[in-house]
């Protein structure tokens, strides 16, 4: 069993390596150079982050290691036995991977079932297996969901059900692919929880370097099929140039900590006016005279099962505001955001520029409204990205070179242009992000609202990403879990809570309140916790 | 459209599961053991593709797809195709539970005739794999609707109305399935070009 | 015989009346449906644009003879039942089953919703029986014909709109019994049980996968969806809209294809080797015996009325 209630040192032999890998190879069947050349050993017990930009063949080295793939040149020892065809079995038995996505683990009706997969396919007797399956739903605390069927969980639940699954096959090698991703605080910290007590080895694949940073003491960084670096983990990110040579930069979200009341002046109101939001002139004092953009009263949104999604909300939305949509996963961010769009209606009023959203003027708000999903691969329909950013400019009625120019534009303003006859599937994670912006941004919408935006992206990315946001001068809704992003872009908070608005406060006041955030589940904590040891080791460095 | 029950003789009903039977069995043979999980993950895909409506004047049509799931999945198609009928009849009631066996017919044969038609001309010039599909498609749609109105024959001459306004009615969605099954394929010749080969389908030599 | 001739203003008057019927039963069904919520505006839910997904599987509380029935003997008795219910030619056996199904479907609380939508999921093609077979069916010594004064071209053969009504009846017994059938225990259990039947195993686990999957894509389908309306696109004939499917439809595969990989190889870690371990276990007791010998005798007995009860062969409408 390598589960254990509390960390423990590595196991006993630190000098015996579970993997030996000498110079190591892929090519994918297509003829594109996955890896290269990779020699590294990893002993028992390490805990290991792989890091490097989206595309550098992380997720390869990955499917290697728990014998998806077989390299196309060089040698893998696993136990001090080299790794043959015969012996994949053996390996996969060892070593255990829980990819992004948890609907890829969970193929069976009922949670148990899928928790019962790994031990019964393994041979393990019926009474002893459901102990263990016991074991793991308590452990990640979805022990009362057991016999629900995956699909009536949410996102958070199902990761964790994706974790059990794994956890309860007893690997002695556990690889994660971006385990944090779409997560919110509390599901964060959970999985922390259960991980720190995982004493095998572990190799985790994330872009979230604070998530790694109280996990892992080890880091590898691959730069284009290569490995590039191999060091302590603390001795990486205190050197600003090589996590900025490699994309994983994340210091641009140290501003937002400074700001934060976890920085050591808490009374200091100042400090929330600090960040760049307030630098910007927002037209807070007009907007009382004015006909709110947007205003919802009383507003309740039903599911067709009966569940409620939101209960009586009432707010505005002025002109030029930038506002952040804060909340647990299934706070009802999302459902609130189609209600704007006008995908959704529910009871109660909404009106938009002082006019009831009904019929005709619920049918045609997306052209005043745009919305920017979370998976970026959900708003990409075409196969090249100029047709993709036409794709609405289109049904607004635009045509030839009319049409040519704002798709440009659109492209120039997020920084891809000249990619017109890129394949959008082809493009990396973040310039899959951009290009659904300049999808949105091309019909040039009067509010924009932005789903996690920041979901799954490398720090580079994100940080190129805050300053396309931060230029732009429409009204903003931002729905993020990001509270870096929320304090750099927002001037005002919303937060739901079961559906209900239980916060309607300024961003800066916000972010000061810790008891706030804890309660609604937006918990910063840890994140300030570990950017002021970041901070302290970067200082040490000229 | 699909068969309901008590439409066919009963004699006609349990023989056309019994062929069905026998070409599941060629079906799963010619499909890779490791890849019948896979060939069940994409049924769902294409089942869920098949609840798109797509309008057609004052009503709409639902996609039948068989043109599409022979072209993607060779040999499998006829495993997929009848995989899904089943979960439609379990889940929808479209298609009877006694009807199966003919309704799989009458989707799973067309799907191996679109699969072998667009081998052919796989491989050749855009416009050549592009206009192939569509006649895949087209022709596949059209021998279902005529394996619909043969089975609905064997009723009797008092079904040969019914089967002719079948056919008929099929000609509508014989047009909007090969403009469909173009488009699929024009999209993912340029997306995922390694999709058209089948690759779970035709056997790995 | 001689035809029977109706004036076509009848014919009006009775469609309209039939019109009239369904639209105040339609909207007293809607009116009260607004009641219920106690408030005005009905919301439209534009994002299940594509129509639920039901599911088969037991709500917790319910508890009948259905669910109590060991699967295997309750699928292999109904499913003989069905076969058996779409060979009878007669009316007094088929009127028998409609009501063994009628009850079956009560015993086993079949929610009023579930059966509804079944039946309505077939209405479509029934209907255009109803409507077609009368016209079509060639006339044959002794057919009833029904002239329609002033329309001498449309003639109707009653003998056609019974052949319609009773296969309807039989398609109506068969989804009746479809609810006790599938949602009186988990599909797992439902497709352990067909492979006890002697179906073969990787059908069966092809089924469990695709239940699960369904439900996954549909999701996604419904965000891409979404994602398209966003941005102007309304599902409309046309070229524009056959073109913007085409590519939704392309993208639903290429995702769906990555999503097959994936999950093939979560399996793969996992220990699988060609099978899903199995975790039911079935045991027989005499009352699922019993149980199954009903059904069995009940369909043998409209079997045998059907085929050698001359006594009922003189009192239905041909003979």
């Amino acid at each position: 069993m390598h589960w254990q209630a509390a960390p423990v040192p590595p196991k006993t032999f630190p000098e015996s390596l579970v993997f030996d890998l000498e110079d190591v190879s892929y090519t994918y069947p297509g003829g594109s150079e996955a890896l290269r050349g990779v020699s590294m050993s990893v002993a028992h017990g390490e805990k290991i982050a792989l890091v490097g930009q989206n595309g550098s063949g992380k997720t390869t080295l990955a499917k290697i290691l728990c014998g998806l793939i077989s390299p196309t040149r060089g040698r893998i020892i696993f136990d001090g036995r080299p790794v043959v065809r015969e012996e994949l079995r053996h390996l996969r038995r060892q070593v255990g991977i829980l990819f992004q996505d948890p609907d890829d683990h969970l193929f069976c009706q009922r949670l148990l079932d899928d928790v019962l997969f790994g031990p019964l396919n393994y041979g393990v007797p019926m009474d002893r297996a459901l102990e263990t399956a016991d074991r793991m739903l308590e452990l990640v605390g979805l022990k009362d969901q057991a016999l629900k069927a995956p699909h009536h969980l949410s996102y958070g639940q199902r990761k964790r059900a994706a974790l059990a699954a794994i956890l309860a096959c007893d690997p002695s090698v556990l690889i994660l692919d971006e385990p944090t991703a779409n997560l919110d605080a509390k599901n964060t910290e959970k999985l922390l929880e259960v991980l720190s007590g995982f004493s095998g080895t572990l190799l985790c694949i994330s872009h979230d370097l604070l998530f790694l940073y109280e996990l892992c003491r080890r880091a590898v960084v691959l730069q284009r099929g290569a490995l590039h670096h191999d060091t302590d983990f603390d001795a990486l990110i205190a050197h600003r140039p090589s996590l900025r040579e490699h994309g994983l930069d994340f210091t641009f979200r140290f501003r937002c900590c400074m700001d934060s009341p976890a920085q050591d002046t808490p009374e200091n109101p100042a400090a929330a006016h600090g960040h760049p939001a307030s630098l910007r002139s927002t037209p807070e004092g007009c907007g009382a005279s004015r006909t709110p953009l947007m205003e919802l009263e009383d507003y309740s949104f039903r599911y067709a099962d009966g569940t409620w999604g939101l209960r009586r909300l009432s707010f505005h939305v002025h002109e030029g505001e930038r506002i952040a949509l804060l909340g647990e996963n299934g706070a009802g961010k999302s459902t609130l955001a189609s209600v704007l769009v006008g995908i959704r209606s529910g009871f109660g009023t909404y009106r938009f520029r002082g006019e009831v959203v009904r019929g005709r003027l619920r049918k045609d708000l997306w052209r005043h409204v745009g919305i920017v999903f979370q998976d970026s691969m959900d708003q990409v329909v075409s196969s090249n990205v100029f047709d993709e950013v036409a794709f609405g400019l289109k049904h607004l009625g635009m045509k030839g070179a009319d049409l040519r120019r704002r798709v440009h534009e659109a492209l120039a303003r997020v920084g891809l242009e000249g990619m017109e006859n890129r394949v959008p599937h082809h493009l990396s994670g973040g310039e899959k992000k951009r290009l659904s912006l300049a999808a949105v941004l091309a019909m040039d919408p009067q509010v924009l609202i932005l789903d996690e935006p920041t979901a799954n992206l490398d720090p580079e990315n994100e940080e190129r990403l805050l300053k396309i946001l931060d230029e732009l001068r429409t009204t903003l809704i931002l729905i993020s879990h990001d509270l870096c992003f929320v304090s750099a872009l927002t001037d005002r908070a919303l937060v739901l809570h079961q559906g209900c608005l239980v916060e309607d406060v300024p961003t800066g006041q916000f972010l000061m309140d810790e008891r706030l955030q804890s309660r609604y589940g937006v918990d910063v904590t840890y994140h300030h916790r570990c950017c002021r040891h970041v901070l302290a080791m970067q200082a040490q460095w000229p | 459209m699909h068969l309901s029950d008590g439409v066919l003789p009963t004699a006609v009903a349990v023989g056309s599961f019994a062929v069905t039977g026998l070409c599941l069995a060629l079906s799963v043979k010619k499909t890779n053991g490791d890849d019948l999980p896979k060939i069940a993950v994409m049924t769902s895909a294409f089942f869920v593709a098949s609840l798109v409506h797509v309008p057609l004047g004052p009503t709409s049509v639902h996609l039948l797809l068989p043109g599409v799931v022979g072209i993607l999945t060779g040999w499998s198609a006829f495993v997929s195709i009848f995989m899904g009928l089943v979960l439609q009849s379990l889940l929808f009631q479209f298609g009877g539970l006694t009807a199966l066996g003919a309704n799989g017919l009458m989707m799973g044969l067309p799907a191996w005739c679109a699969a072998g038609i667009f081998h052919y001309v796989r491989g050749r010039s855009a416009a050549m794999e592009v206009a192939g599909a569509a006649c895949a498609s087209a022709a596949a749609v059209a021998l279902a609707s005529l394996i619909l109105a043969g089975l609905l024959a064997t009723g009797g001459e008092d079904f040969f109305g019914v089967a002719k306004i079948a056919v008929i009615a099929h000609l509508p969605v014989v047009v909007i399935e090969a403009v469909i099954a173009a488009f699929v394929v024009s999209f993912l010749r340029r997306v995922k070009p390694e999709l058209l080969d089948a690759p779970m389908g035709w056997r790995s030599v | 015989m001689t035809p029977i001739v109706v004036p076509w203003s009848w014919i009006v008057l009775g469609l309209g009346g039939v019109a009239g019927t369904v639209l105040i039963t339609l909207g007293a069904l809607g009116l009260r449906r607004r009641k219920r919520h106690g408030i005005e505006s009905v919301p439209a839910a534009d994002a299940e644009a594509l129509g639920a997904l039901p599911e088969l599987d037991l709500s917790e509380t319910a508890s009948s003879v259905f669910h109590r029935w060991d699967p295997r003997f309750k699928i292999a008795s109904l499913i003989i039942f069905s076969f058996v219910v779409v060979s009878l030619h007669f009316w007094p056996p088929l009127l028998l089953c409609l009501g063994l199904a009628a009850g079956a479907s009560a015993a086993a609380r079949t929610p009023l919703r579930r059966a509804s939508r079944r039946l309505g999921a077939m209405s479509g093609f029934l209907l255009m029986l109803l409507i077609v077979m009368p016209v079509t069916v060639p006339f044959h010594e002794g057919d009833r014909l029904l002239l329609i004064d002033g329309l001498p071209i449309l003639t109707l053969n009653l003998r056609g709109l019974e052949l319609a009504a009773r296969i309807a009846t039989k398609a109506v017994v068969v989804a009746l019994i479809m609810e006790p059938l599938l949602s009186t225990c988990p599909f797992s259990v439902t497709l352990a049980a067909v492979h006890r039947l002697g179906v073969p195993l990787v059908l069966c686990q092809m089924l469990l996968l695709m239940y699960r999957y369904v439900f996954v894509f549909r999701h996604e389908v419904q965000r891409m969806w979404v994602g398209m309306t966003v941005r102007g696109f309304r599902s409309r004939s046309g070229w524009e809209t056959m073109a913007s499917l085409g590519s939704f439809l392309g993208m639903l595969f290429v995702r769906s294809m990555e999503r097959t990989q994936r999950v093939h190889e979560a399996m793969l870690c996992r220990g699988y080797t060609g099978a899903f371990p199995t975790t039911v276990r079935f045991d027989a007791a005499p009352r699922d015996w019993a149980w199954a010998a009903f059904w069995i005798t009940a369909a043998g007995v409209a079997f045998i009325l059907d085929r050698w009860g001359s006594v009922f062969r003189a009192l239905s409408p041909i003979s």
